[in-house]
């Protein structure tokens, strides 16, 4: 069995006024995109920190790729983008990078290589060698994303790494984030960017005042149906019936709205491969077929349900 | 750690510490020029009249030269030192940057210690340009040079205090923030100045011997929490020698601040050595506990 990239085991971290978190256990594959998703001050910073070695946990334990959190070895494989930075207004982006590039154990000739590599990528470009005073924070967030990547880590930590970002920004990192993730890195993406994770991740988790809520595959989690959505003409409730003959149980139809003498059809199907036979079915019947797409549930209602009704630490007084 | 090191040459560099300081230190060199000529004119003056002026009254003149020279330089090594290292952990990790650093394949101390370093090296080369443009000043207009090794030995005690300070700071910003720690740093160093300065008037029995005893135990005590004044106290007493020349020349006849108070001991410098030692030691161990 391989060792697993990330893995908490009842992990706590109590700083003695209720913030924090309490037996954290999570598991983490090698190549996975991990999205960790939970309202304002349910402790997701605080294990991503555990997970950093930036702080000690009370109880429990955090291991990268079989290294306790923390110690250089675990170290060696992360790279992190913290949640709040602001790099010194004195230096160049190049000179950060290759500070990092220092830190990280690498020479010179590679350091300056991978540096230009990474703005390029990041799209700071030749913008890398003005002084930070004159980047806007997207561009600082951008910096922080390059400097993570620096050590070309295996696992990459990353809190709310488009937050400060223009839609541009936001879809670029989205697309920098597949490449690594196609790379065969691990990501761990803490954001409240639902899109973004729902896009990018194989699994989820969701956390809500230090404890985890739910944790699966995202379409476990959302519990997804194979739905589609029909705008057809020419529809007659006789239809429906006849599909429902000839799939029996495996294929639900409903009716939805009528508009414009067409009418909206929802339908619930065992598997892909029934549209097309539905299809096929309905332009027998003389039914006329404008629109076929399928329903995809958002993980954004999935969170609004998940935590609606629950108290949330980050808002009390 | 050397990049940490070079790391915080480059910001005392770029942050125009260094312009500012290099301002302020030429604006110095003119005044204590100015101050230098006007004491060493004097003599002068005595020497045209006819009057021969022995070796040791030029002596005590340079003496009193030095005197106002390293007054002021004690506080400017004394002032760079602490305000160079003030944030140096708590405002690093208030905007990020330190999370960014540590979570690196670096142990903790040594980022620390390149920091320690970084701000040592500065405030001892700072120190050595003051020290020796002191010392050429007066030597111009005084026309006295101190001995190699006598110069070598002041000079080793007068950059002392910049290790001490920069240990005693950058534990104070494990836990405070940069205004805090300025704060608490520049009255703890005031109150070390206080002290000689009680310490001074005692010596010239210019307070009255009731209640000394009091007075002594509480100067010894701020002087055993900020040894900073009181090893400018020791440099001063190297450089002028005055355990060997003690009963010839009494510089403390001008009874002034710029006076020499009692000279600390060896084992007060043993004890200051320690102290350097304790507070960067337990720096390094609150930054290895610490949570970020």
């Amino acid at each position: 069995m391989s060792i697993a990239a990330i893995e908490t085991l009842q992990l706590s971290k109590d700083y003695g006024d209720g913030r924090g978190c309490s037996g954290v256990t999570l598991k983490i594959k090698h190549g996975e995109a991990f999205g960790f998703l939970g309202p304002n001050g349910a402790g997701k910073s605080t294990i991503v920190k555990m997970l950093t070695g930036l702080i000690k946990p009370t109880s429990g334990e955090a291991r990268i790729f079989g290294h306790a959190s923390g110690t250089l070895e675990a170290r060696r494989r992360l790279g992190y983008l913290p949640e709040l930075f602001r790099y010194p207004a004195w230096l160049t982006g190049e000179e950060v990078l290759a500070f990092h590039a220092k830190l990280c154990g690498l020479d010179k000739p590679s350091a300056r290589k991978r540096s230009r590599l990474l703005l390029d990528e990041v799209g700071i470009g030749s913008r890398g060698s003005d002084r930070l005073k004159g980047y806007s924070k997207g561009m600082q967030q951008r910096l922080g994303l390059a400097c993570a990547l620096m050590g070309d880590p295996d696992v990459v930590l990353l809190d709310e790494p488009a937050s400060a970002l223009d839609p541009v920004g936001r879809h670029e990192v989205r697309e920098l984030l597949q490449r690594l993730r196609s790379q065969g890195k691990t990501i761990f993406l803490n954001s409240h960017l639902l899109e973004d994770v729902e896009q990018l991740c194989d699994k989820v988790a969701l956390l809500n005042n230090g404890h985890v809520l739910a944790e699966g595959s995202v379409e476990q989690v959302l519990g997804s149906k194979n739905e589609w959505r029909l705008r057809v003409g020419g529809y007659t409730p006789l239809a429906s019936e006849r599909i429902e003959q000839m799939f029996g149980a495996a294929v639900k139809v409903t009716m939805l709205t009528w508009m414009d003498e067409s009418a909206w059809l929802e339908l619930e199907l065992a598997d892909d491969e029934q549209i097309g036979l539905v299809n096929g079915l309905l332009v027998e019947m003389g039914v006329i077929l404008y629109e076929v797409s399928k329903v995809k549930s958002r993980l954004d209602d999935w969170f609004m349900q998940a935590v609606s009704g629950l108290e949330h630490r980050g808002e009390r007084r | 750690m050397t990049a940490v090191w070079a790391l915080t040459w480059k910001e005392l560099i770029r942050k125009r510490v260094t312009m500012m300081t290099a301002v302020m230190t030429v604006l110095f060199w003119i005044a204590y020029w100015f101050v230098a000529a006007a004491i060493a004119s004097e003599t002068n003056s005595i020497v045209t009249t006819g009057i021969q002026v022995n070796v040791l009254e030029k002596y005590t003149i340079s003496a009193m030269v030095l005197t106002i020279g390293f007054f002021f330089g004690a506080f400017a090594v004394a002032f760079l030192s602490i305000f160079s290292s003030v944030s140096a952990v708590t405002g690093e990790a208030e905007t990020g940057v330190l999370q960014s650093v540590l979570s690196r394949p670096i142990k903790r101390w040594h980022w620390f210690l390149g920091r320690w370093l970084g701000f040592v090296s500065y405030g001892v080369l700072y120190g050595i340009i003051l020290f020796v443009t002191i010392i050429l000043i007066c030597k111009i207009e005084t026309g006295v040079l101190f001995e190699g090794i006598v110069l070598l030995k002041s000079f080793a005690l007068f950059v002392s205090v910049v290790p001490l300070l920069v240990s005693i700071t950058m534990l104070g910003s494990c836990w405070l923030g940069p205004l805090g720690n300025g704060i608490g740093m520049t009255m703890l160093f005031g109150m070390g100045w206080l002290g000689s300065t009680i310490g001074r008037f005692m010596s010239e029995s210019m307070i009255e011997r009731e209640g000394i005893k009091t007075l002594e135990t509480i100067t010894g005590l701020i002087q055993l929490a900020m040894p900073a004044d009181a090893l400018q106290q020791r440099m001063l007493g190297e450089l002028f020698s005055i355990a060997e020349l003690s009963g010839l020349f009494n510089l403390n006849r001008a009874h002034s601040y710029f006076a020499i108070g009692a000279i600390p001991s060896n084992t007060f410098l043993v004890y200051s050595a320690l102290y350097t030692a304790i507070m960067l030691l337990a720096g390094l161990l609150v930054l290895r506990k610490k949570d970020f």
